[in-house]
């Protein structure tokens, strides 16, 4: 019977507190998206990850949030495909590898024209330099100069080090992007 | 039928929807949280709008497709399964649908809920394009051989879809597909039907199987062998694991396709649908008659467990079944009406059920059987509920007594009264042309009812609604009446229309009416014919003036000219016209430089177009279409053979089209007219390392052999390819050697797995023989043949010499004679007379004629002459009297009379007598059958 009010309550508080936020995952193909958004879920690493095709969703809850992530294919035929799933989203997270110094430039490319559409305006965005437990990778500050964050204008720009093999980081990664639903 | 008229009253109630509001409401997929239920509406609705025939433009179908991908991994199943059912549909007009791949992909993995992933893994093979078919390899697999038979059949469906655009990546899914076949999953399919009726309603279970049986086909269809053995299989009694009713109609037609193009594989396979004729569901019985009659030729011996099958139906107590019997006997009767006999009485007692369509069956399949005895009283049942029945039934009962009329002609009286009977009922345009075109045969070929026949066209006319029947009339009543005892009786029923008729009535009336008055003997007729015709000029209509002028024209004018006009008595040979015209508008841009040419087509008079046309109303075979199953297309298929009362309008089509491939031979094309191609010969067994063909074309001082020959070793390679033909004269004949000279040959430079050769052979006839040479040509192939390296695909440097024997090919008196029609057989018979009378008796060899069928089917292809007055039905299993025509390849008359006996002890015994206009064309007739 306890069980069943406690329901009762959990539901009504869902009804007044639930919140559902949008919130959407590039980068290029082998960032670790999709690894990232597993283990946030609650799911193992994995290293044999296959690439993935489209897009991939997955529901994160953390307290009474629920986050939708939209996790995309970094492939060059998905790219495309990035501004019909950040439109309205609540937060855009870009992935880069780090340790991949030669992608970054393409990164950087692609980071800047998407979000040089007029309709992405103001969405907030978390750029996350993942694999930080490989050896010679970036450091932040290196990672903001390589992408050129500081020419972001008119919008909210953070930038951390991960790693989603070693789970470095992950909590703050959730609260920046819980901090961002519309209250 | 109540119900279902309130179920679309109901449809329009609840959705009231339009393209352009349902395109609108669909925010409602971007909203957050979402409502499982509205979307699900929503979702519904698109749905409906695109089974109803509504298409969304490609914008709009992508922004929806994209709208619902934010609904996937809802935590609602019914959501989940709409999705899907939703994104399948749009697949194929929205853009970039391949973005969903990933997510759909994991809803199909083993453990997902079983109500949405059939249905995901039905989406994902829709948004899936050929290069990432492999990245769900491994997923299909494991889905068809998955222990729920939603699941396997929905993986088993998916592949079948995706067979055509990843043919090698789902070709390796053949284990699993095969595990599907003998899983024996119970249950339904995706449907779920757990109806447990009678075994002849929709199977109940194991659906699976026959999904998996149709994906084995498809993945098998380029190969023969494996598809002969996937058959055998699965097809044969003891391995009873195939439980799916569905599943053994696809073997069973499948059997059939195999028999049909295979002659070699025809008894195995014939003994497998013997075997289903016993299997526990009808439908299958029912399939397997239906396949045994469709083979080509087939035989009473193959037809007989049939017929015994379909006569125990006819006793059951289900309707349904007794329909499905006696529709196909009746499709049996109109080819092999005396395979029959033993269910006449089972028959008979229901041409009295009360199940209409049944009865109506079962009488006119008595008609095709019966004989003459039995057709009045036949004739009395139907009128007794010719009223009750459909149009469609009643034209079933109308075509079947129009080849009784020109089976039985003594039977016109009571036949003619009956058409006459039913042509005052109501009935639509169909029925009544039906009745009116029996009326017209009656016309032209039982020339005892043409003045009856007419009477009553005459007072159909007279309240007749449909104006192309009444134009039809008009033109037959100018036609024959003229020719009758009182011409002028007619000629008041004809003018009567132009007073009373429309337009086009009165033109036709008006050209029917000048055709009395040209040529016409009589002063007095002649005289009212002109003033009748005089009235005409003053119609308000230009085409009925303008008739009238041109035929008072001709009816004054001079009377030899106006009467060959009004006559017209030749026409164009159709099917030769219409295969010249076929190649001229195919042929490349450079054959529209020249105007077609119609002098080429040959023109036959009016009595040859006739009894061309009776003799293949006197073979209704091909009337009856609808039994036939739909075609499962495999390539390879070889047209099904032709009966043989179109010998002479395909040998016109197929010579023509020799013709053409010969001329493109220059040294060919040199010899002249071609004068008769022969019947394609097989000169090996099918099986063969190489297939060779041979067939026989005849010029005026020239003999032509064209082999075909066909590799069927994919790792060699052979060159320069020729025949080495020795011609050996007949044992009889006074000379040791043939005098046929080779004269040159045309060798084939290569020919491999797929590219097959043609090699001419040209022999001289000597000029003494008239050109009737006959000869057994013995034949050697001879080639160089090359090995394939595996590796590389190309033919290795070196090869050998090779020969090969293939059997020999005989050139006979048919090979001269070509198949034609004549208006009369009798008349032509009379007219070449006895003095050049030859008669031969030979016994046909036991084994390979079995019976009177087998031995007009020898004798017709053997002779090269058509068979007329419908004798290439036989109608009794002991004797017959076969009746041919044909001409010579210089155009003289060839005619022969086949009298045939049949016993167990002897076989068949023939008496052929052969008339002709050119004696030595009658002696090689005469001896072509020894
Ligand atoms: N060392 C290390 N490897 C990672 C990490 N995150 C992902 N990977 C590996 O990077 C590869 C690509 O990951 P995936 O999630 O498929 O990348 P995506 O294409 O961005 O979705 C995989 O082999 C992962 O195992 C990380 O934090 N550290
Ligand atoms: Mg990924």
């Amino acid at each position: 019977m306890a069980g069943f009010f406690r329901r009762i309550y959990d539901w009504l508080l869902s009804l007044f507190w639930a919140t559902e936020m949008d919130i959407t995952m590039i980068g290029l193909q082998n960032a670790g998206k999709t690894s990232l958004l597993r283990v946030l879920s609650g799911g193992e690493f994995t290293t044999d990850s296959i690439p993935t095709v489209g897009f991939n969703m997955k529901r994160v809850q953390k307290g009474h949030v629920t986050l939708k992530c939209w996790d995309l294919g970094g492939q060059p035929r998905f790219r495309a495909m990035w501004e019909r799933y950040c439109r309205g989203a609540n937060a855009i997270v870009f992935i880069v590898d780090s340790a991949d110094i030669a992608a970054l430039p393409i990164a950087r490319e692609e980071l800047h024209t998407l979000l040089l559409k007029p309709i992405l305006e103001g969405i907030p965005l978390l750029v996350l330099g993942n694999k930080s437990d490989l050896p010679d990778k970036l450091g932040v500050d290196d990672l903001i100069d390589e992408l050129d964050l500081r020419e972001i204008k008119h919008r909210e720009v953070s930038c951390y080090s991960i790693s989603a093999k070693e789970e470095t980081n992950l909590e703050a990664v959730l609260q920046w992007l819980i901090s961002k639903a519309k209250k | 039928m109540s119900y279902s008229k309130k179920d679309e009253d109901g449809d329009q109630a609840i959705f009231k929807v339009d393209r352009t509001t349902v395109f609108q409401e669909a925010r409602i997929f971007n909203t957050s949280p979402i409502s499982p239920r509205k979307c699900r509406i929503q979702l519904t609705k698109i749905i409906y709008l695109l089974h109803t025939g509504e298409r969304f433009p490609t914008a709009e179908a992508t922004t929806l497709f994209f709208g619902i991908t934010k609904l996937f991994q809802h935590r609602d199943p019914s959501l989940r399964q709409m999705v899907y059912l939703v994104i399948k549909e749009l697949a194929s007009t929205a853009e970039d649908v391949i973005m969903v791949t990933s997510s759909i992909m994991k809803d199909t993995a083993v453990g997902s809920d079983v109500v949405y992933r059939p249905n995901a893994i039905r989406a994902l093979c829709r948004i899936i394009d050929a290069t990432n078919v492999q990245a769900i390899e491994r997923l299909i697999k494991t889905a068809i051989v998955d222990k729920t038979p939603s699941v396997s059949s929905a993986a088993l469906v998916s592949s079948y879809h995706l067979l055509p655009i990843a043919k090698d990546v789902v070709r390796r899914w053949a284990n699993e597909t095969q595990e599907a076949v003998i899983a024996n999953k119970t249950g339904g399919g995706f449907l779920g039907l757990g109806s447990s009726s009678a075994s002849i309603g929709p199977p109940s279970g194991y659906m699976t199987q026959y999904h998996a049986i149709g994906l084995l086909y498809q993945m098998r269809s380029h190969d023969r062998m494996s598809l002969v053995k996937m058959v055998q299989q699965y097809g044969s009694q003891n391995a009873s694991s195939i439980r799916s009713p569905a599943a053994v109609m696809m073997l069973v037609r499948l059997a059939g396709k195999i028999a049909v193009e295979d002659s070699n594989l025809r008894k195995p396979m014939a003994q497998l649908l013997e075997g289903w004729l016993r299997h526990k569901s009808e439908m299958v019985n029912f399939e397997a008659a239906k396949v045994i009659c469709e083979l080509p030729d087939v035989t009473d011996a193959e037809i007989a467990p049939a017929v015994h099958v379909l006569q125990l139906f006819l006793t059951s107590p289900r309707a349904v079944t007794k329909f499905a019997a006696i529709r196909i006997l009746h499709h049996i009767a109109s080819f092999k009406p005396n395979t029959l006999q033993h269910c006449n009485m089972d028959i008979e007692t229901l041409i009295s059920n009360s199940n209409r369509s049944i009865a109506t069956f079962a009488i006119t399949t008595l008609l095709k059987t019966g004989n003459e005895a039995s057709v009045d009283r036949l004739m009395k049942q139907i009128s007794g509920f010719m009223a009750d029945i459909t149009d469609e039934f009643k034209i079933t009962i109308v075509e079947a007594i129009r080849t009784l009329c020109l089976k039985f002609p003594s039977k016109q009286a009571g036949m003619l009264a009956f058409l006459s009977g039913i042509l005052r009922d109501e009935g639509g345009y169909e029925f009544k042309r039906s009745v009116v075109e029996s009326m017209f045969d009656l016309i032209k070929f039982v020339p005892e009812s043409k003045e009856e026949a007419l009477a009553h066209l005459c007072e159909f006319i007279e309240d007749c609604e449909f104006t192309k029947l009444a134009v039809r009339v008009l033109h037959l009543l100018g036609q024959e009446g003229p020719k009758t005892s009182q011409p002028t009786k007619y000629i008041r029923y004809i003018y009567n229309r132009v007073v009373l008729e429309n337009a086009v009535v009165r033109a036709a009336a008006v050209t029917a009416l000048a055709k009395f008055g040209v040529g016409q003997k009589d002063e007095d007729v002649k005289k009212s014919v002109v003033v009748l015709l005089t009235r005409c000029l003053d119609d308000p209509d230009d085409e009925v003036r303008d008739r009238a002028a041109l035929n008072l024209k001709l009816v004054k004018g001079e009377a030899e000219y106006g009467w060959k006009f009004i006559q017209n008595d030749s026409i164009f040979s159709l099917p030769v016209f219409e295969h010249q015209l076929v190649m001229y508008v195919t042929g490349d841009q450079s054959t529209f430089a020249k105007p077609f040419d119609i002098s080429t087509i040959p023109v036959v008079t009016r009595a040859e177009a006739d009894a061309e046309d009776k003799s293949k109303k006197l073979r209704p075979a091909s009337d009856l279409p609808t039994l036939k199953a739909p075609t499962i297309t495999a390539p390879g298929a070889r047209p099904s053979a032709t009966p043989s009362s179109e010998a002479a309008v395909n040998a016109a089509a197929a010579s023509q089209q020799y013709a053409i491939a010969l001329s493109a031979v220059p040294e060919i094309k040199a010899l002249g007219q071609l004068l008769k191609s022969s019947r394609v010969v097989e000169l090996t067994e099918a099986e063969m390392e190489y297939v060779v063909t041979a067939v026989k074309h005849v010029f005026k001082d020239y003999i032509v052999l064209q082999f075909d020959v066909k590799n069927t070793l994919p790792e060699s390679v052979l060159e320069n390819v020729t025949v080495q033909c020795t011609p050996n004269p007949p044992e009889d004949a006074e000379e040791e050697e043939s005098p046929l000279v080779e004269e040159f040959y045309v060798p084939a430079p290569k020919i491999t797995v797929d590219n097959p050769g043609t090699i001419y052979v040209a022999f001289k006839t000597p000029e003494e023989a008239d050109g009737y040479s006959i000869a057994t040509f013995n034949n050697v192939l001879k080639f160089m043949t090359k090995e394939i390296d595996p590796a590389t695909g190309e033919a290795e440097e070196a090869g050998y010499e090779d020969e090969y024997e293939v059997e020999d090919l005989e050139l006979t008196g048919g090979d001269y004679v070509v198949p034609a029609f004549c208006g009369s057989w009798q008349v032509v018979w009379e007219q070449l007379g006895t003095g050049t009378e030859l008669t031969e008796v030979y016994g046909l060899p036991k084994e390979t004629v079995k019976g009177i069928e087998d031995a007009v089917n020898l004798i017709v292809s053997t002779l090269s002459m058509q068979p007329l007055e419908g004798t290439d039905v036989p109608l009794f299993t002991s004797t017959h009297v076969l009746k041919l025509f044909g001409k010579s390849i210089s155009g003289g008359k060839v005619i022969a009379m086949v009298r045939m006996a049949y016993s167990t002890a002897n076989g068949v015994t023939v008496q052929l007598t052969v008339r002709s206009e050119e004696a030595d064309v009658g002696k090689l007739v005469a001896n072509a059958l020894s």
